[in-house]
Parts: C-alpha cells; sequence; structure tokens
C-alpha cells in the first residue's frame, strides 16, 4: 500500500494495486493457514490457482507487516513473474539515516525498472508522473467534497469502486472519467439528509466488504467521509513537486497523517485525526472496520477505543473476514449502535 | 528496558534491562501468562494479538487498573523502551505501552533480509541509527557518555560463553543424544540477562562437564536406549507448554534437538570482537555466512535449516506455527515442501501458540506428531 506508483507509472508501465480476490481460498490452503489476514490469503490462493500469471511484474512492499511477508517466496515459486521486487520503505523513525536509507530504496527501484523495461527513467518523466497522481488525487477530494455535502448521491460502495477502479486501470483515464463524472455530481440537487452520519475507518489496506457498507446504510446510516484504505487514505497527502522528484516522493511516504499502524508512528494519535474528519462532517460515530487477523490495526485497537471513549465518540467495532460466513452477527451489532446514536 | 538485539547497549550503559520475548518466556515459566492475559483483554486486547504483545499490555493494564496478577509478573515501568523493529509488531508494543503509559520510545529500523544483496546497504542504515540515534539517546538519558568499554567486557565474556556453548552444541551431534533442545533452551540465559555476567562461563563448563560425564557413562537424554526420533523445531519455544510437548515427545522415544531460533544467538564465536564492540553487534546480525537477519526471510530459513539437518542427523521437522506470532511461520508450508523434496526428511506443522493455553489443542499436537513418526517409519521401511 505504500508503494510509489508514481516511479512504475514513469517506466511506462501500469501500476496496479494488489487486490482481494473475490473467491473463497481452496488451493491456497496447503500454502498459508487460516489465521493470515484475507488479502494475503486471497492472493496467495489467486498465486497457486494460476490466476495471475497475466501480471509483467510484482512488486511487495515486506516491511509493511509480517504477513506480507508470506507472499515473496510463493510468488517466486508458483508465478514466477518477468519482474519481481522488494520494497523495505521504512517506517516513519527520526533521523537522516531513515530518510536516507528510504531515498537508496527509491533509487534502487527506479533502477531495476529501467533495467526491467530498457528505458531510463529521467527526472521529467518522473515528474509528469507525479502530476498525473496529483490530478488523480485532487479530483479524488473533489469527489470527496461533494459527497461531504451531499452524502446520499452515491452509495458508499459506489464511491469505493470509483476508488478502487483508479487502483486497477491506468490512471490517465481515471482522471478523464472523474472529470466528466464530477461536474455531472456537482450539478445535482439532493435534499440535506436528516440520517445518523458515520465514519467507517480502518481496512488498512484492502477493500470492506461491500455488503457491510451496504448494511449500514440499509440500517439508516450515511457515510459522508471515510478513513479508509481504499478511500480517503488511498489520495491523502499530495506529492510537493521539487526538484528532486525521488526526494519528493520520499517525503510523501514520511508523512504522518493519516495514522498508519504499519509506519511507526506515535506521537501522532489515530483517534486524533479521526476525531477531526467526524468534527468536519458533523458525524455522530465512528465504525472501526477491522479486517481479522491485521495485526498492526489489532494492536492499536485498544488504544484507540480508549481514546474515543475519552473523546465521547460513540465507536463500534465490526471485524471482517475474506470469507464472511454470516453478517449476523455484524448485523446485530450495528443495529444497537444505529439505535445508541438515536437512530431506528 | 529493550530486547534483542539492541538491549545491549543499554546493558553496556548498566541500565537495567527487560526484552520482550524473554519476559514472556519467564510469565510463561512461572505460570502467570494466563492471568496477564486475561488482564490484556480487560484492557480491550483481540485475541488474535501476539501474546508476547498481550502480555506486555496486560502488565500495563494490571498496573494501571491494580487488577490483581501474580506480583512476580509485574515488572517497573522503565525509563526508555528501545524498539528494535525486527518483527513490525515489537514496534507496535513499545507504541503501545507510550501511548498507555507515557513511557518514551527510542525506534529502531532493524529490517529482516530478503535478498543477500540488500546486506550492506541494510547494514549501513542500521548501524547508521545505532550511531545517530540510540547511542545518543542512550547518553542522554543516563547523563553520561556511552560506555563502550563495558560494552567490551560484556562481549569478551559472551565470546568466552558461546564458545564453551558451541561445544555443547556438539553434543547434539551425538546418537543418541545427551541433551535436548528444551535443555538449551532453559540454558540461554548468559546469552541475554546474564550476558557479560562471568557466571556464564561457569554455568557452560558446568553444562559441558555434565555432558561428558553422561557421554562416558551412557546416559543419552532420554530413555535408557536414547532417541528413535531425532527431530527439529522450528520456531519460538512453547515456552508455556515445555512440559506439555516433552511428555508427548518421550514416549515415542521421540527428541527435539535444533532449531533455528535456539541458533540465532552467536553462532560463531569468532564474529565477536570485544576490541570493535559497536561494529561486532552490528555484523553478527548482518554479516558471516549466514547473516541471521535472513533467518527469518525464506531462502535463509531454508539454507538455514537444511544445514541443520544435515549437521544434526534429523529424521523429521516440527514447524510450530504460532497462530499470532507469523515470524517463524513466513511461507512455513512452502518451506516445509521444498526440504522435505532436498532432504528427504518429513514435516509437519503444529499450530499453537507459545504462552496462551487458549491456542493450544492437545488432540492436534497428537494427530500430527502421529503421522510425523508414521511418515518417517515409512522412509524407513
Ligand atoms: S496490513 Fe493488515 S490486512 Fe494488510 S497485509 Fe498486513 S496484516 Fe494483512
Ligand atoms: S509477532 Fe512474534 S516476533 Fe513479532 S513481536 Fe510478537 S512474538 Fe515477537
Amino acid at each position: 500500500m505504500q508503494v510509489p506508483e508514481e516511479i512504475v507509472h514513469a517506466a511506462g508501465l501500469i501500476p496496479v494495486v494488489i487486490w482481494r480476490g473475490n473467491e473463497a481460498v481452496t488451493w491456497g490452503h496447503s500454502h498459508i493457514p487460516p489465521y493470515y489476514c484475507g488479502i494475503v490469503r486471497s492472493f496467495i490462493d489467486d498465486a497457486v490457482r494460476g490466476k495471475l500469471g497475466f501480471m509483467d511484474g510484482m512488486i511487495f512492499h515486506v516491511r509493511q507487516c509480517l504477513l506480507i511477508m508470506d507472499i515473496p517466496l510463493i510468488i517466486e515459486r508458483h508465478v514466477k513473474p518477468e519482474y519481481m521486487k522488494l520494497l523495505y520503505l521504512p517506517p516513519v523513525y527520526p533521523g537522516e539515516a531513515t530518510r536516507d536509507f528510504l531515498i537508496s530504496d527509491l533509487e534502487l527501484f527506479k533502477k531495476s525498472l529501467e533495467e526491467y523495461t530498457g528505458n531510463t527513467i529521467t527526472d521529467d518523466m518522473l515528474k509528469s508522473s507525479i502530476a498525473v497522481y496529483n490530478e488523480n488525487r485532487s479530483l479524488l477530494e473533489r469527489l470527496y467534497e461533494i459527497r461531504r455535502k451531499k452524502p446520499q448521491i452515491l452509495t458508499s460502495a459506489e464511491v469505493m469502486k470509483i476508488v478502487w477502479a483508479g487502483m486497477l486501470m491506468q490512471k490517465e483515464d481515471h482522471n478523464e472519467l472523474l472529470k466528466e463524472l464530477l461536474p455531472l455530481m456537482e450539478a445535482m440537487t439532493i435534499e440535506p439528509t436528516t440520517k445518523i452520519k458515520v465514519i467507517p475507518i480502518g481496512c488498512l489496506c484492502q477493500i470492506p466488504p461491500f455488503d457491510v457498507l451496504n448494511m449500514i446504510e440499509d440500517l439508516g446510516m450515511v457515510i459522508p467521509d471515510d478513513d479508509l484504505y481504499v478511500g480517503s487514505r488511498y489520495f491523502a497527502n499530495k506529492v510537493n513537486m521539487n526538484d528532486n522528484p525521488i526526494e519528493a516522493l520520499a517525503e510523501r511516504h514520511l508523512k504522518k497523517t493519516p495514522v498508519c499502524p504499519t509506519k511507526g508512528v506515535w506521537d501522532v494519535l489515530w483517534a486524533d485525526d479521526v476525531e477531526e474528519m467526524v468534527k468536519l462532517n458533523n458525524a455522530s460515530g465512528v465504525i472501526s472496520i477491522h479486517v481479522k487477523f491485521c495485526p498492526p490495526h489489532a494492536c492499536y485497537y485498544p488504544d484507540f477505543k480508549s481514546r474515543m471513549i475519552e473523546k465521547g465518540i460513540p465507536e463500534i467495532l465490526v471485524q471482517v473476514e475474506h470469507e464472511m460466513l454470516s453478517m449476523e452477527g455484524i448485523k446485530t451489532r450495528l443495529q444497537s449502535f444505529t439505535e445508541s446514536l438515536g437512530g431506528e | 528496558m529493550g530486547f534483542a538485539p539492541t538491549f545491549i547497549f543499554a546493558f553496556a550503559m548498566g541500565m537495567k534491562c527487560h526484552f520482550m520475548a524473554g519476559y514472556s518466556a519467564y510469565c510463561g515459566g512461572i505460570g502467570a501468562a494466563a492471568e496477564v492475559l486475561q488482564a490484556a483483554e480487560m484492557g480491550g486486547d483481540l485475541a488474535e494479538s501476539c501474546s508476547y504483545h498481550r502480555l506486555h499490555m496486560g502488565m500495563a493494564e494490571a498496573v494501571k487498573r491494580n487488577i490483581p496478577i501474580n506480583p512476580d509478573a509485574i515488572l517497573p515501568i522503565p525509563d526508555i523502551m528501545i524498539a528494535g523493529r525486527l518483527c513490525p509488531e515489537m514496534a507496535y508494543y513499545a507504541e503501545g505501552l507510550n501511548r498507555r503509559l507515557g513511557v518514551p520510545v527510542l525506534p529502531v529500523e532493524f529490517p529482516i533480509v530478503f535478498d543477500r544483496e540488500d546486506v550492506p546497504r541494510i547494514k549501513k542504515y542500521f548501524a547508521a541509527q545505532i550511531k545517530e540515534t540510540v547511542i545518543p539517546t542512550l547518553e542522554k538519558v543516563c547523563g553520561k557518555p556511552f560506555d563502550y568499554d563495558r560494552m567490551s567486557e560484556i562481549l569478551t565474556v559472551l565470546k568466552k560463553v558461546v564458545t564453551v556453548r558451541n561445544k555443547c552444541w556438539e553434543f547434539f551431534k551425538e546418537k543418541p543424544s545427551y541433551w535436548t533442545l528444551w535443555d538449551y533452551g532453559v540454558s540461554i540465559a548468559p546469552l541475554f540477562y546474564m550476558m557479560g555476567d562471568p557466571v556464564g562461563i561457569t554455568y557452560y563448563e558446568k553444562l559441558l562437564k555434565e555432558l561428558q560425564e553422561r557421554k562416558e557413562k551412557g546416559i543419552p537424554a532420554i530413555g535408557p536406549e536414547g532417541e528413535k526420533y531425532r527431530l527439529y523445531w522450528d520456531g519460538w519455544l512453547p515456552w508455556a507448554f515445555l512440559g506439555k510437548f516433552m511428555r508427548k515427545l518421550t514416549p515415542h522415544a521421540a527428541v527435539c534437538l535444533t532449531g533455528r531460533y535456539l541458533w540465532e544467538f552467536y553462532p560463531d564465536p569468532d564474529m565477536i570482537d570485544p576490541e570493535h564492540p559497536v561494529e561486532t553487534w552490528i555484523n553478527l546480525y548482518y554479516d558471516g555466512k549466514e547473516p541471521l537477519a535472513m533467518e527469518y526471510a525464506p531462502k535463509g530459513a531454508l539454507h538455514e535449516i537444511g544445514n541443520l539437518i544435515e549437521d544434526y542427523s534429523l529424521d523429521g521437522m516440527i514447524m510450530f506455527s504460532s497462530k499470532t506470532c507469523r515470524l517463524w511461520n513466513i511461507s512455513q508450508l512452502d518451506v516445509i515442501d521444498m526440504l522435505e523434496k532436498k532432504y528427504g526428511v518429513p514435516g509437519v506443522i503444529i499450530e499453537g501458540d507459545m504462552i496462551d493455553p487458549a491456542m493450544v489443542s492437545d488432540s492436534q499436537i497428537d494427530t500430527r506428531l502421529e503421522a510425523l513418526f508414521e511418515l518417517i517409519d515409512a522412509r524407513r521401511r
């Protein structure tokens, strides 16, 4: 999730963000235990079932979390893509050493892509890729602004699909589509809502099940904003263009907010970040969507929760899995949460 | 406070240290794990979080909310936490304690290496952090210059300890073996908490003498006849369940003899150079024939486990897969498959936890062990 896609784009390739498939794990069981998060299990399952052969290359950020470290050997054995690169991208630790190491990681990444494609990636090429990505970020920000003003204009699953599409397709095309869509959305008149506003947060590196988002809305709540990876986290922080594009990409990586529990930030609190979002949207509560067996989120969660209690912001935890066997438990929790917020 | 490998720098400054795995093994050993884990749950920790993490959070919760737990499981609030982020979760616990107790964190990124060609620049990064942040911060906290001489003394003792320890390792090669991996597991304090204390040398010298005597008198580690199955054990030792596993293994005349976890502690005494203490510590992890920091990544593991299988004439592998700590689990199922193909030695996975009794199932252990012994027997026929 922290791989700077701009470098891949500048190499003339199409960066596609790792996704969680839509099928239950089958062959993957022989390669990965059940107590791993959905995206890792599903991606490994796709790999061993031969479904990833259409990819030319793969890049993994192996220091993101322990679970992601399972993937490279399995990909090497069972997929053998033409290009494979492992990035270390350090956490946001103080000191020049971390910054220097990050820059060396990015430089080597660039070099390896040059070797693979046979093309030199010039600073100008990088700058124009950054411009495309920054434009995409601005357009998605605009989408979120419209949604904030007219939360019912799209369902949350629809918003998510728009963001997700951008992670899978050519960015220039995504930008064009957004430019067509946004004026239409801006022109639409929507009655102001009286529904309870809630903010979903979490799902650090993968898409939440659409059923959960739909259920939140079916229960009478509305989602004006989110703090999800396939959501506002993906397009947060533009790259500040300067003379050295690699350094500019490194600066973006070193941003502490939005707080991500995988990035080693302890002097800014996630709950404080979320509180801002709650205020901005005049929301009544927060729904933490935790991917089962995601340690960075699980380890952070108790402190997030207690801080929410201190702040008097109602919050509830919903755990999601790749194979959602039953939605009943989640429904009951969400129903009582709505009621506690004054909904029906 | 700190944990391997960075706590040696605090040791050198004369600070009392604790480290994450050490405390956890201790809690398991004194039988306090279940109640401390319960305190963590009361503080909102999720059962799926790493049990070492939960133990620390549980202790913090017990202190904060006066939850009664075994007083021997309570540690004083530290002045500083050195978070050596070998596994990313090691940082989560320091961050968590910082958020709950306000203890300052000194973070050190300490990457596991996936590719040998990455070693030089990762080593440079680690070294720069030691010089740029670790040593200056400890100097500030302690109000005195870093004690390089004390670090050299610690390493002088450690070098002697591991030299004798390696002689003890030779007894694992004997058939039958004169000690077990568990015996070595409970002998690691001189390599950690007692690091730099000359009593560690005496300990291992006594141990060596005992092993020599057992050999002379023909007293193997298990049973009168010695072992029938010589096994490799992958992953953490199951600290809270050492007895349980022993009781399950010995009736089959099976014994665990090696594992990359306990072999990671300074296997090559020649690499310890007390004249260059800081460089030694960095080199230990990132240099040498088998850099330690590569053992966790699957390719390094393949190499290391393969060597152990051959050096110690092993018959089978138990891959202990912790449900809450995935450090040793990395691609474990594929690792077994590759090792089985290369060395013809079968392996099974045993799922469980090093500390949490809720995650350890007797019936699963029994079934998997039976399967392993049948596989070994079949290959022998
Ligand atoms: S961040 Fe969480 S969900 Fe993503 S790969 Fe890591 S453990 Fe899995
Ligand atoms: S996950 Fe494992 S290696 Fe990481 S901190 Fe927990 S016990 Fe240690």
